[in-house]
């Protein structure tokens, strides 16, 4: 089977292959104001209408074209481990982009980036790009277009993704062999950006105790443990094997769309009943894997704020072990949500708030800004904390860390924050600030991502995000 | 264009027409009732209706933890962590006819339902709540198939094929053989009768030919007590289900009033106020202590219970005029919830009644603190949230988005703008902005002696609040007045009813259903404004009982 019919196979759900009868077209006014005239959308490239979990959404086929016949790569001896590492609402851009360009010394961190100094040598940070869709829906646009290469789809309080997040693409290439397929984790909402599909949004877990339990829990063997011995695997396996009958049953009487949502039902119910297998053979043996420390039980909120720092810190501790124990090569995390209200220690209001009312230059959002880089670099510095051969953890990661703005204050979605962080294998350039002085597509930084952990990608996106080209300076 | 501002249309058929529609007068609409001769009418007849495409439906997480309970007689404890319900136009209900579900969802439902068999199984009461037969052995699959029969038969609200008996049996019956242990078999039967789609979805999917599909008995019937008690039926209304009589218009309206009498009614009216008035976000929402001296993480959860305990009151034990609801001087408050009113506390503990003076400029729901802490920024106030909450969710006129790429930036109070009125004038005086602050901001500025918790205000940074405005022509001199302008504004009927048709159906009307949504409107006006006979029109209709066309 090639790669390709691989690829619709797996991602066969998303694409029903009924038309849907009376697709709800989607028509957004453009952005120069809420009483100018909608123009019609049009692709430029071939697309299937279909009715997706109730919203009609148009998915370019292909939205992500990948190369034929695909032959195995040379894998460095360590797993390649990728993930997203998302924020809320933007940064201030003249503050967060860094100076100078290029490579090693011709660049220096900014103020907003200065946390990340002691991991330098291992990001490449990325400025001036921008998202190419319409930016109809505040937020939504600009996370939906920088993670997935389409538009979001909807409105502001209806909206779902057009294709599966970039997190999810990944996941389908590499997570098949671990123990979770991915682990989607954040601070403030398990609403995380992650969905493999329209209206198939992957919850986050939001709690660094419960995080560390689903992982590290009693299910969890540190290397050269053996396998699970427990007969109620066994058990549980069958009652999956009945409830798998049931949904396939009950598909045969529905409609099609209801059809594909229980398609994705289905296929989470296959994914657990493969977990639990694995848990019955030996682990992964990694040298520097070892059972975390326990996180707190709670972390209550202290005068009415949450307690960032603290369970920001937690869940990386978690996080970094579980990609060191190879439990998982993928994950999505989420400092914050698009949109997200926070109270950040010292601000005056929450975070979403003062993006629009802080007079500018807007001093509470920078440092804002700030604090976000200084949980990432905690993060960072974890994993580059981690000894793997001659290298560490970090080196052995490809990490996207960006937000789903520009400046958050007008909803910019150009001059992009983005750092991508690890050298995924020595296949990323590091140590490098890139500046684009042209608003070019961001979606080329995402392809060369993409290309880096192995997904054999010939294009990303359509229409105006399509791209076949990588960023050419961070692909080594 | 101007109809689409009153009920019913959905954001998608606005943004099609190009947005152009904050550029018209909401006063310049017609009035509901054109012809007004003062006599009372005879009621219309039913209009004939296209309902819209069946869909599954997921239990929300209260719906689930609702049908344990109700299966199995006793609290259940379900894990916290569970995936989440989705809205869609303010609504969970609707959310759950559109949302899959997650692999972490599927890990989480399995887990859930792994504790709570646990749990079931070392309850006596739980346990014989479904379990009547003594097994001869461990692997005794008649008995296991018939225990774990009825226990699906509840849980799935509908009756068990032999066929699903047997396999539940048979899979009972072989762990049972594997372990030695029969309740190990058991457990794995209601592991798995947990996890069903069955279980976890609302099936609603009708039958025969056609745009006008009947639900079938077992369907209307959970489709009526997910409305009623947002639970799963009981045996009566099973029995009726399981007789046919439950098609007639009789039966089916008794069994909505016997409901509706019954104590589960408050369960199910809590969780459609909490849905449509975003309740349930108030135990979580954070405030700025610094910035407001009454705030307390109990504040939130007080504020909900106070603005449920008093719709249930007019609702289940008064059947009142609903419109009391936005100018009742009557409120339900605690200790907390007084002394940020200002008037004494009935009791020492919990809630009771108190009467709200006159002279406190507070009453109805636009005085109650969820409300004006909903409806707030967690250190200030805002006008737009309000006003936009009383357009979209009182009244259902629908209020674009803010565009992308503008600069939303409001200044900070100078001697020149003490009050927000002077801070928000850009929203009013720019055109581009004004097409829609015009119809949010004015409405929110009547209630800005309230801060952004609630408390009495007469004074922003020490300048004068003027709460003065007009809604669509009809003027106001503060929120006391303003509360009366709501209340008589002729949207309010047709929005409850369109809130509660999409509650209970659980998706967004379609063009088809227009008629219908007026009819019900008309008949919450002629009823005095009953919410229970809203309640019980809504399930007689046909919109209800039947499904359009799959899809």
């Amino acid at each position: 089977m090639s790669t390709d019919d691989r690829w619709k196979q797996r991602l066969s759900w998303l694409f029903p292959q009924t038309p849907a009868p009376a697709a709800r077209r989607v028509v957004r006014s453009p952005a120069l104001g809420p009483c100018a005239p909608a123009p019609l959308q049009a692709s430029r490239r071939g697309v299937l209408r279909g009715m997706l979990a109730g919203t009609a959404v148009t998915v370019s086929l292909p939205w992500l074209e990948l190369f034929a016949g695909r032959t195995a790569r040379a894998e460095s001896t360590y797993p390649l481990r990728f993930g997203t590492w998302m924020w809320g609402n933007g940064v201030r851009p003249e503050q967060w982009r860094p100076v100078g360009e290029g490579s090693g010394a011709a660049w220096s961190l900014s103020e907003e980036l200065a946390p990340l100094a002691a991991v330098k040598a291992k990001l490449a940070v990325i400025s001036g790009m921008a998202v190419k869709v319409p930016n109809y829906i505040p937020h939504w646009s600009g996370a939906g277009g920088l993670l997935t290469g389409l538009d979001a789809v909807g409105d502001d309080e209806d909206w779902t993704v057009a294709a599966p997040t970039i997190d999810q693409v990944v996941a389908a290439e590499i997570g098949g062999s671990t123990i979770f397929r991915s682990i989607e984790a954040g601070i403030d909402s398990n609403e995380i950006f992650s969905f493999t599909g329209p209206n198939a949004r992957n919850p986050g877990e939001t709690d660094p105790f419960t995080l560390y339990e689903r992982i590290f829990g009693a299910t969890f063997r540190e290397p050269g443990a053996g396998g699970l011995v427990d007969p109620r695997l066994g058990f549980r396996r069958s009652a999956l094997d009945f409830v798998m009958d049931d949904v396939r049953a009950l598909q045969t009487q529905l409609g099609p769309t209801d059809r594909q949502r229980l398609e994705a039902h289905l296929e989470g119910v296959r994914t657990l009943e493969q977990r639990l297998a694995r848990l019955q053979e030996d682990p992964p043996d990694l040298e520097s894997c070892e059972r975390p420390d326990e996180p707190a039980v709670e972390y209550p909120d202290v005068e009415g704020r949450l307690q960032i720092t603290e369970r920001a810190e937690a869940m990386h501790d978690v996080l970094a072990m579980a990609l060191a124990c190879d439990q998982t090569r993928v994950f999505a995390f989420q400092l914050s949500r698009p949109v997200a209200n926070l109270m950040f220690p010292g601000a005056e209001d929450g975070h979403h708030n003062l993006t629009h009312d802080e007079p500018t230059p807007q001093p509470g959002v920078h440092n804002i800004t700030v604090q976000i880089m200084r949980e990432l670099a905690y993060f960072l510095e974890k994993l580059d904390s981690i000894p793997e051969g001659e290298g560490t953890l970090l080196d052995h990661c490809a990490i996207l860390a960006a937000s789903e703005h520009g400046e958050a204050r007008t909803h910019a979605i150009t001059d992009m924050p983005v750092v991508i962080a690890g050298g995924a294998n020595g296949r990323l350039a590091t140590d490098l600030h890139y500046r684009s002085y042209t608003e070019e597509n961001v979606g080329k930084a995402v392809l060369s991502l993409l290309r880096a952990t192995g997904v054999l990608a010939t294009s990303w996106g359509d229409g105006d995000t399509y791209t076949a080209d990588g960023l050419a300076a961070l692909e080594v | 264009m101007l109809r689409r501002l009153l009920p019913a249309p959905r954001i998608a058929l606005l943004l099609a027409i190009g947005l152009t529609a904050c550029g018209d007068d909401p006063a310049k609409k017609p009035p509901a009732d054109a012809e007004d001769s003062g006599e009372p009418s005879a009621r219309p007849p039913v209009p004939e209706v296209a309902p819209g495409a069946p869909a599954l439906r997921r239990l929300t997480r209260t719906q689930y933890e609702n049908a344990l309970e109700d299966t199995f007689l006793v609290d259940l404890y379900v894990p916290t962590a569970f995936e989440p319900d989705n809205e869609v136009e303010g609504l969970l209900s609707v959310g759950a006819s559109t949302t899959s579900v997650s692999a972490y969802g599927v890990e989480l439902y399995e887990q859930s339902a792994q504790t709570v068999a646990d749990q079931v199984l070392a309850d006596l009461t739980a346990r014989t709540s479904f379990l009547s037969c003594t097994p001869s052995g461990a692997s005794d699959a008649a008995c296991a198939g018939e225990a774990l029969g009825l226990a699906a038969r509840k849980l799935w609200r509908r009756p068990v094929t032999e066929d699903e008996q047997a396999r539940l049996g048979a899979l009972a019956a072989a762990v049972g053989a594997e372990s030695g242990d029969f309740d190990e078999g058991l457990r794995t039967g209601l592991v798995a009768i947990l996890q069903s789609p069955h279980f976890l979805y609302r099936i609603e999917n009708g039958a025969g030919e056609g745009g006008l599909r009947p639900l079938s008995p077992y369907e209307l019937a959970s489709r009526l007590s997910f409305l009623l008690w947002n639970s799963i039926p009981d045996e009566a209304l099973l029995a009726k289900a399981a007789d046919g009589s439950l098609a007639e218009d009789e039966v089916l309206e008794a069994e909505a009033r016997r409901m509706l009498d019954d104590a589960r009614a408050r369960r199910g009216l809590r969780n459609l106020f909490d849905e449509v008035f975003h309740l349930y976000t108030l135990p979580t929402l954070s405030k700025d202590p610094l910035a407001f001296a009454n705030a307390s993480p109990e504040l939130g959860p007080s504020a909900r219970e106070e603005t449920l305990l008093g719709i249930e009151r007019l609702v289940l034990d008064e059947d009142g005029d609903f419109k009391d609801l936005f100018t009742t001087q009557r409120a339900f408050v605690d200790r907390r919830l007084a002394a940020l009113y200002n008037v004494a506390a009935a009791t020492p503990d919990g809630f009771g009644e108190v009467i709200l003076p006159e002279a406190g400029g507070r009453r109805g729901l636009f005085g109650q603190a969820s409300f004006l802490m909903l409806q707030a920024h967690a250190n200030s106030t805002s006008a737009t949230r309000r006003g936009k909450f009383v357009r979209t969710t009182v009244l259902c006129q629908e209020i674009p988005a803010p565009p992308a790429n503008v600069d939303t930036s409001i200044p900070e109070a100078d001697a020149e703008s003490p009050t927000l009125r002077e801070r928000l004038e850009t929203h009013l005086s720019d055109p581009y902005c004004a097409s829609c602050h015009r119809l949010t901001d004015p409405i929110g500025l009547g209630f800005e002696n309230f801060d952004g918790i609630g408390k009495w205000r007469p004074t922003e940074n020490d300048a004068v609040i003027d709460p003065s405005g007009d809604l669509d022509g009809t003027s106001f001199t503060n929120a006391w007045d303003l509360a009366q302008v709501i209340s008589d504004n002729p949207n309010i009927e047709p929005c409850f009813a369109r809130h509660v048709y999409r509650y209970g159906t659980g998706r967004l009307n379609v063009d088809g259903e227009d008629e219908l949504l007026a009819w019900l409107a008309d008949g919450f006006t002629r009823s005095g404004h009953s919410f229970r006979e809203l309640l019980v029109d809504t399930v007689l209709s046909p919109g209800f009982r039947n499904v359009g066309e799959m899809q």
